[in-house]
């Protein structure tokens, strides 16, 4: 019956035009050369009364987001969901930024380690991955047009020094493939994808493969993200206080091929020395990088990860594990606070990889949103030293918004019971 | 390596008793010539529920594994026989899950099945028509060698497999030769013949693969619209082309079976005959197949699905969720029993991987019920 379908959809616009009509007239006159106010314009989407938590705005507390198109709006209080098309009651949870994973594998034509990008991503919240160098700058392109610019999530890149990327020890030690005009060039030439340079698995004992990675990154002015194997005369303590320069990034700085304790379990002094002079510490969990039996100890010392990140690829997504929301569980229940947990998973990445438009809830900006629950109850962690974690708190993704689309919704919060959603209709 | 199915295909369908005994004989006679080897068993799961329907074990029993293999599984197996033991009391334990529609290889959704699928439960899955005779090379040699996930195939009836429209409309591509020349060069991988996605008129690709699946003796699983436009409908698919033994997947789409009438709320009489003549109906849930208006009704019908299944891709992971433990867990809060979704996801979909067609027929003759089929991948026996 098209006749009457037709007028059910045209009652509800009829019945906002009159009410618009009688209550807004006499504001009419006043208003009528003014661009349309922001009283009268429709939300897409309005998610209502959730605990938001965005650091770099200091917002912490019930609020309400509305977003129009791919951005949002406006955060406030009492947003009318009068004026929503759609809204969801996300009062049970905390509501992000769409957090960033600053260690990722995603070149999923690629080597064989590498993941697809928007499952390992977006079902835990994350919006934004970058990917640590699985290309360098024989590859990128191809990563680029194949995945990166197909991709949901917002993929960008570290740019390996190595020009043939990561595929084992044949060309990752090899000096020849280290070409730093090239990967500058690259560099340059896709800024919107690529935020610097990565150097990785470097086995020979000498520097060359730091210093031509920290040259590039100086030359192509980007970040530097360092994974480390310390050798007899290549010490971890001339690393960070020599060779890094401020805002490079160490990453696996869990693993036990970093000596952060000494004998006794102390944070070395050199530590601290490195973080004053402005080197950054990432988790990049992966496989053999996390050992409570180290991260415990530093952080009740009060040396803290400055980004909570995974490097998650076809090894660390199995056995421990290594999503994002496993991996910032582990923090919640060893200590940290969950706004420092958030902190280390929005803003800080985005500052490190000088993309502070990322990981912030602006207004304007695009509508990249995590929505986040702390389930209570007994939960286990592995780590990467065959030993677990058992903790009462478990961080867990509901929802996940991406350019305003809700792409994630675990729990179904934002349909209706089927029994109630209508008559169904599975012809095109 | 890692274990392959072998045996199945020749699997006998009656139950083996003998083989518990014996190796109950063997066991014996290891512990009374050399009492001191006592770490008999690599793993021990202790206290659990098995839900073992191949052999119609459901209760608190012990499993004993040794070098990869299902060595015992029995009442209070000693912990000093085994090198490690895992209390799992509280726990189900049951074989792997057997998820016969999902997407592991060639087009832009596919999942990497160890990630999306082993750490759901499901140890085997069957990638559902990624690949055709052209590009099965090259799955096995990617994906199928490379995972811990056991790994089967229905091969694509289009030669270069489910890589979007134009190819998958290509008519020319669907050669049922050159098709069961590849299926008869892997037949240990190769468990059937996959046509999906067809937008032309009639039922071209569906002929093909039956074709295909008549040359090696191996069943069809379908996925076919049936659009007005397309000159094709349900009855002729369901009651003339498919044979005992194939498999419609996506059951409950309502752009494929019309399995419910929309005004009488009840499971169409086609579906009923097809259901007699031995055709089979896979759930392959996917980002658009399931409904649960046409599930609830055809459930409250008496008309539930004979097989559970994922149709796990990078879009349908994100949207539905349905991995094999979310697919249960619908069923069983529309009335289905955990031990018949157990059941309908091990030892049933199982069931036409590993018997042919032809047996099939004679299933339908009252030679060989579901119940009493095994196959090593879907049994703790």
């Amino acid at each position: 019956m098209p006749h009457l379908r037709f007028h059910k959809r045209l009652l509800p616009s009829l019945a906002l035009a009159s009410v618009l009509c009688s209550a807004w007239l006499p504001l009419v006159g006043q208003t009528t050369n003014a661009p349309p106010s922001d009283d009268t314009v429709i939300y897409d989407l309005l998610l209502k009364n959730g605990h938001v938590i965005d650091l770099k705005n200091n917002r912490n507390g019930r609020l309400d987001i509305a977003i129009i198109g791919e951005k949002i709006h406006k955060v406030g209080k009492g947003l009318p969901s009068s004026r929503a098309k759609k809204t969801v009651d996300v009062s049970e949870y905390y509501v992000t930024p769409g957090l960033i994973d600053l260690h990722t594998h995603l070149d999923q034509y690629g080597a064989w380690l590498n993941l697809n990008p928007d499952h390992t991503t977006l079902r835990y919240g994350v919006t934004t991955a970058v990917d640590a160098g699985s290309t360098g700058h024989l590859g990128f392109e191809k990563f680029k047009e194949e995945t990166i610019d197909k991709a949901g999530v917002r993929l960008l890149a570290f740019l390996n020094i190595v020009g043939a990327g990561m595929y084992g020890k044949d060309v990752e030690n090899d000096v020849d493939q280290m070409d730093v005009a090239a990967a500058v060039a690259m560099v340059r030439k896709h800024p919107d994808s690529l935020v610097g340079l990565k150097t990785a698995h470097y086995q020979p004992t000498d520097w060359e493969a730091i210093d031509r990675a920290v040259e590039a990154a100086e030359k192509s002015n980007s970040v530097l993200m360092v994974d480390f194997h310390p050798k007899p005369g290549r010490g971890y303590r001339e690393l960070i206080l020599e060779h890094m320069k401020p805002g490079n990034i160490h990453t696996h700085f869990y693993g036990r091929l970093t000596p952060q304790l000494d004998e006794n379990k102390k944070v070395q002094d050199y530590m601290w020395k490195a973080r004053e002079r402005g080197i950054l510490f990432d988790v990049g969990h992966g496989s053999g990088s996390f050992w409570f039996r180290i991260a415990v100890p530093a952080i009740k010392q009060g040396f803290l990860p400055d980004t909570i990140s995974t490097d998650i690829h076809k090894n660390s997504i199995m056995l421990p594990r290594a999503h994002l929301n496993n991996v910032m569980s582990k923090f919640l229940n060893i200590g940290l606070t969950f706004e420092q947990i958030i902190e280390r998973t929005t803003v800080n990445p985005a500052k490190a990889i000088r993309r502070t438009d990322l990981g912030t809830l602006d207004e304007g900006s695009p509508a990249d949103i995590a929505v986040l629950k702390i389930d209570r109850g007994k939960f286990a962690f592995l780590d990467s030293g065959h030993g677990k974690l058992t903790g009462d708190k478990r961080i867990r993704c509901a929802m996940t918004i991406r350019k305003g689309e809700i792409v994630w919704d675990e729990e179904g919060i934002s349909m209706p019971e089927w029994s109630t959603a209508g008559p169904y209709s599975n012809f095109r | 390596m890692r274990p392959r199915n072998e045996g199945a295909r020749h699997a006998v369908p009656a139950r083996l008793p003998s083989r518990e005994g014996l190796l109950r004989a063997v066991l014996l006679a290891l512990f009374t010539v050399t009492p001191s080897l006592t770490q008999t068993y690599d793993l021990l799961l202790q206290g659990g529920h098995v839900l073992d329907p191949a052999n119609k074990i459901d209760r608190i029993v012990d499993v004993a594994v040794r070098e990869g293999k299902i060595a015992k599984v029995a009442a209070d197996i000693p912990v000093a026989q085994a090198k490690k033991t895992i209390k799992v009391g509280g726990y189900y334990v049951s074989p792997g899950l057997v998820d016969i529609h999902t997407h592991v290889f060639g087009y832009q959704g596919w999942t990497w099945p160890d990630n999306t699928q082993l750490t759901q439960g499901t140890t085997t899955v069957v990638g559902c028509g990624g690949s055709g005779w052209r590009t099965f090379d090259e799955f096995k040699e990617t994906v199928i060698d490379r995972s811990k996930t056991r790994i089967y195939a229905f091969i694509n009836i289009v030669g270069k497999g489910m890589v979007g429209g134009r190819a998958e409309n290509d008519v020319t591509d669907m050669d049922a030769a050159r098709t069961a020349e590849k299926m008869e060069q892997y037949p240990d991988l190769i468990v059937g013949i996959k046509t999906a996605h067809f937008g032309r008129k009639g039922h071209l690709p569906l002929e093909r693969a039956v074709e295909a699946g008549e040359r090696t003796d191996k069943p069809v699983i379908v996925d076919m619209q049936v659009l007005t436009h397309q000159a094709r409908d349900t009855r002729t698919k369901l009651l003339e082309i498919l044979r005992p033994g194939d498999i419609h997947t996506h059951m409950h789409s309502d752009r494929q079976l019309e399995l419910v009438n929309r005004r009488t709320r009840k499971v169409q009489p086609w579906m009923w005959e097809a259901q007699r003549r031995g055709v089979l109906f896979d759930v392959g849930h996917g980002a658009g197949a399931f409904i649960f208006p046409v599930a609830a009704d055809s459930m409250k019908d008496g008309f539930p699905p004979d097989i559970l299944s994922s149709d796990l891709h990078r879009r349908s992971i994100l949207r539905t969720k349905p991995a094999m433990p979310n697919v249960i867990s619908k069923f069983m809060h529309l009335g289905m029993s955990f031990e018949e979704a157990i059941e309908k996801s091990t030892i049933r979909p199982a069931w036409p991987l590993v018997n042919s067609p032809k047996s099939a027929r004679s299933a339908r003759d009252g030679q060989l019920t579901l119940r009493s089929s095994r196959s090593a991948a879907a049994s703790l026996g």
